[in-house]
């Protein structure tokens, strides 16, 4: 049996009056790569924003491991594994690539393991190291999606969100970065990926859930969604 | 060659400039500035190789640094104070001149060896020249009759609190319009304690302490509301505090508080009101004995010494976790919270550590005036810091140091006696009009707001911009050097 690793009962989110996520619940399992597929404001971010502190459910539940994390703060959710590259990728533009990666690893400053991961991160994306000096501001928008994406894997995640890696990006770099998430996962790092290039998402993704206006409308393994036929109309684009 | 002389202009104007409106032997003073500002400034334009080109570099821009400099001494000592009544000493000229040319050429060649060192022993180096030159400094202006002393302190006492506003904006990245609050906050809180008001009289050493403590609270008390709010919003709430806080203190005056129609205490006197707090206890020291308001010299090394102690703990903040925390909380909000840091204690830690040495500038400062009231810290001691903060450099410690030191001396020092000669030059030529101006106090904050406008925009990170990659932990500093 696959363990859930983390799992969302029922959560409701407001900002002010909007009520932007109306009972969500899902399940992530140790391992896996999950997909979180919608159109634009349907409430993907606010998802990945709650589960991370950053915004607090008034009601509903956020389970990692089995333990409640829906009233910890942003810092400490980090702090148990659960990292997040954050929409637009919010690179430090004035710091370098090295320092921006040593920031990821702001929880743990510990030299020897930051070394190692540097290492991973640099392996991961070559690019990043041939840029090591450059101020993040000026790297290309497919340069800072990996450094985004590098930050985050230097906290050490177990969980790993990633709000529309795609974003913006050239075809073939939207390939590259899909690539390296799949390489990220079967390096044992368990993600979360939200995305609105559901074509891309589910290729990669072993399940997948569809938000619609702050509501799950369905769920199922990617390949089930991938010939879902209000799937293929309203995300794939297909007829 | 040709980057090197324009570089020693920089030095050789700061000469040239404080030799003609000083005047008498501040030109020898202004031969040691020229020289120290481009032995500093020039070696980095063209790396050093060995001790006998940086020799003849010392030498070279020393020759640019000197002869700017003797310009402005003949011109002001033979041209100027002939006009404005004061008689040609042409033996005073001689010994300046010379007095500059030596100081010049001795701190140039010096610095410029000194930068040839490998950079462990040329801080040591620097460190040590610039030492000698602070220690020496009051025994110079005595034998210089510069009068310059009185100046002096109260620059080191700005200097400390723009290196305490550059944790809060620098660092943090939190524009804090109201600073000055803490400063009298610091300020009132010693005087409080170690003085007659309330019959405390704590001594000097422990008000500091106290002051230091209170500012820090208060740092707290007024960091907190402003937690959700960012850039202009949080401006205008610091500019509130900054208004709010001199009002106050104008009217805890008279203060009466009951609980439960139960009287805690009636008309009590906090602050002094208008009248302020007078006197206040001077520090005793074994041997010094009481600080005395007419010797400024053991009044110099004491605020020198707050000084350097607090350069050591900032510097120490900087490269730390919280250091970075703050560099990653002024970068981009939201991301330094997913990286895991905690920004509502980061942004409370900057306000309270930023406003503790601000209460120590302030405890310093209300006992060498020994008196103190509510007007001496309104807004524009604000501005003033910003705009020293600003000038040389946000977030880099040398810089703020820099551009305060021009802003503070050009205010106190410049302004006035450029002023003063200006008036006289009018006077003699006999315009009547125009004698009533003061551009010293007229055009100050016309010169601040010119000096800021200007600055954002030929050069918006200051005259020392702050260095990133110098941050670089030691392990990834290895790493980028591979490439
Ligand atoms: N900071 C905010 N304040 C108010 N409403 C917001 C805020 N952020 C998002 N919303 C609203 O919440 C809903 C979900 O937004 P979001 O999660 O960003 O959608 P998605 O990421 O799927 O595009 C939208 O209707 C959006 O307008
Ligand atoms: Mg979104």
């Amino acid at each position: 049996m696959t363990t859930a690793m983390l799992e969302l009962q029922d959560v409701h989110t407001y900002y002010g009056n909007i009520h932007a996520l109306k009972g969500i619940s899902l399940t992530v399992n140790q391992g896996e790569i999950v997909t979180l597929i919608g159109s634009n404001g349907a409430g993907k971010s606010t998802t990945l924003r709650t589960i991370s502190g950053l915004n607090s459910p008034r009601t509903g539940q956020i389970l990692f491991n089995g333990t409640r994390i829906d009233r910890l703060p942003a810092h400490e959710i980090v702090r148990l594994g659960i990292l997040q590259s954050p929409e637009g990728r919010r690179i430090f533009p004035r710091l370098t690539v090295l320092e921006n990666l040593e920031m990821g690893a702001f929880t743990r400053n510990d030299s020897v393991t930051m070394k190692e991961d540097l290492e991973r991160v640099y392996t991961l994306f070559p690019r990043l190291r041939e840029r090591i000096a450059q101020k993040g501001g000026t790297l290309s928008g497919g340069e800072q999606q990996m450094l985004a994406i590098g930050r985050a894997l230097m906290g050490r995640p177990t969980v790993l969100l990633l709000d529309e890696p795609s974003m913006g990006l050239a075809p073939v770099l939207v390939e590259q970065i899909f690539t390296i998430i799949q390489d990220i996962n079967k390096q044992g790092t368990t993600i979360l990926l939200v995305e609105q290039n559901a074509l891309m998402a589910l290729a990669v993704a072993h399940r997948g859930y569809v938000l619609q206006t702050g509501l799950i409308v369905l769920s199922d393994s990617a390949a089930a969604l991938q010939s879902n036929e209000t799937v293929q109309k309203a995300y794939l684009g297909m007829e | 060659m040709q980057t090197r002389i324009r570089k020693s202009m920089i030095g050789a104007a700061f000469g040239f400039a404080i030799a003609l409106i000083s005047g008498g032997f501040a030109g020898i003073l202004a031969g040691l500035v020229a020289g120290l500002i481009n032995g500093y400034v020039v070696p980095e334009a063209e790396p050093l190789a060995d001790k006998r080109r940086a020799i003849v570099q010392g030498l070279t821009v020393a020759l640019v640094g000197s002869v700017l400099t003797i310009l402005g001494i003949v011109l002001r000592n033979v041209v100027i104070d002939p006009i404005i009544g004061v008689p040609l000493n042409l033996i005073g000229v001689a010994i300046a001149a010379v007095g500059a040319v030596l100081l010049c050429v001795l701190v140039s060649v010096v610095m410029c060896v000194v930068r040839t060192e490998p950079p462990a022993r040329e801080r040591i180096g620097m460190a040590i020249v610039v030492g000698i030159i602070l220690v020496t400094y009051p025994w110079l202006d005595q034998f210089l009759n510069l009068r310059f002393m009185n100046e002096v302190i109260p620059v080191l006492v700005f200097l400390l609190m723009a290196l305490g506003l550059n944790i809060v904006v620098g660092y943090a990245g939190l524009l804090d319009l109201g600073y000055a609050a803490f400063f009298a906050i610091g300020a009132y809180a010693a005087a409080m304690v170690s003085s007659p008001h309330f019959g405390l009289s704590l001594s000097f050493w422990l008000a500091i302490w106290v002051a230091a403590a209170v500012a820090a609270i208060f740092g707290l008390i007024l960091g907190s509301p402003t937690l959700p709010l960012r850039g202009d919003y949080l401006a205008i709430v610091t500019l509130g505090f900054g208004e709010i806080v001199p009002i106050a203190i104008k009217n805890l005056d008279n203060v009466s508080l009951s609980l439960w129609n139960y009287p805690l205490f009636v008309d009590v006197d906090l602050t002094g009101g208008t009248k302020g707090i007078n006197p206040i206890n001077r520090p005793w020291l074994p041997i010094i004995g009481e600080f005395s308001p007419s010797n400024p010299i053991p009044w110099y090394f004491l605020i020198l010494g707050i000084m350097l102690i607090s350069i050591f703990f900032i510097s120490r903040l900087r490269n730390s976790r919280l250091g970075r925390a703050w560099t990653a909380l002024r970068e981009d909000e939201l991301a330094a919270g997913a990286m895991g840091i905690n920004t509502v204690n980061v942004k409370l830690l900057a306000f309270a550590i930023g406003a503790t040495f601000s209460g120590l500038a302030g405890a310093f400062y209300g006992a060498y005036i020994s008196a103190i009231f509510p007007e001496s810290f309104r807004f524009d001691v604000s501005v003033m810091l910003l705009c020293m903060v600003i000038l040389g450099g946000l977030g880099n410690m040398s810089g703020v140091i820099l551009g305060g030191i021009i802003i503070q001396f050009a205010d106190r020092l410049f302004l006035p006696q450029m002023s003063t000669v200006v008036q006289k030059l009018i006077v003699a030529s006999g315009n009547e009009s125009l004698r009533d101006i003061n551009f010293a106090s007229d055009f100050r904050l016309l010169l601040f707001g010119l000096t800021l406008v200007l600055m954002m925009v030929l050069r918006p990170q200051g005259l020392v911009p702050s260095n990133g990659s110098a941050r670089v932990l030691p392990v990834a500093a290895g790493e980028a050097r591979h490439d």
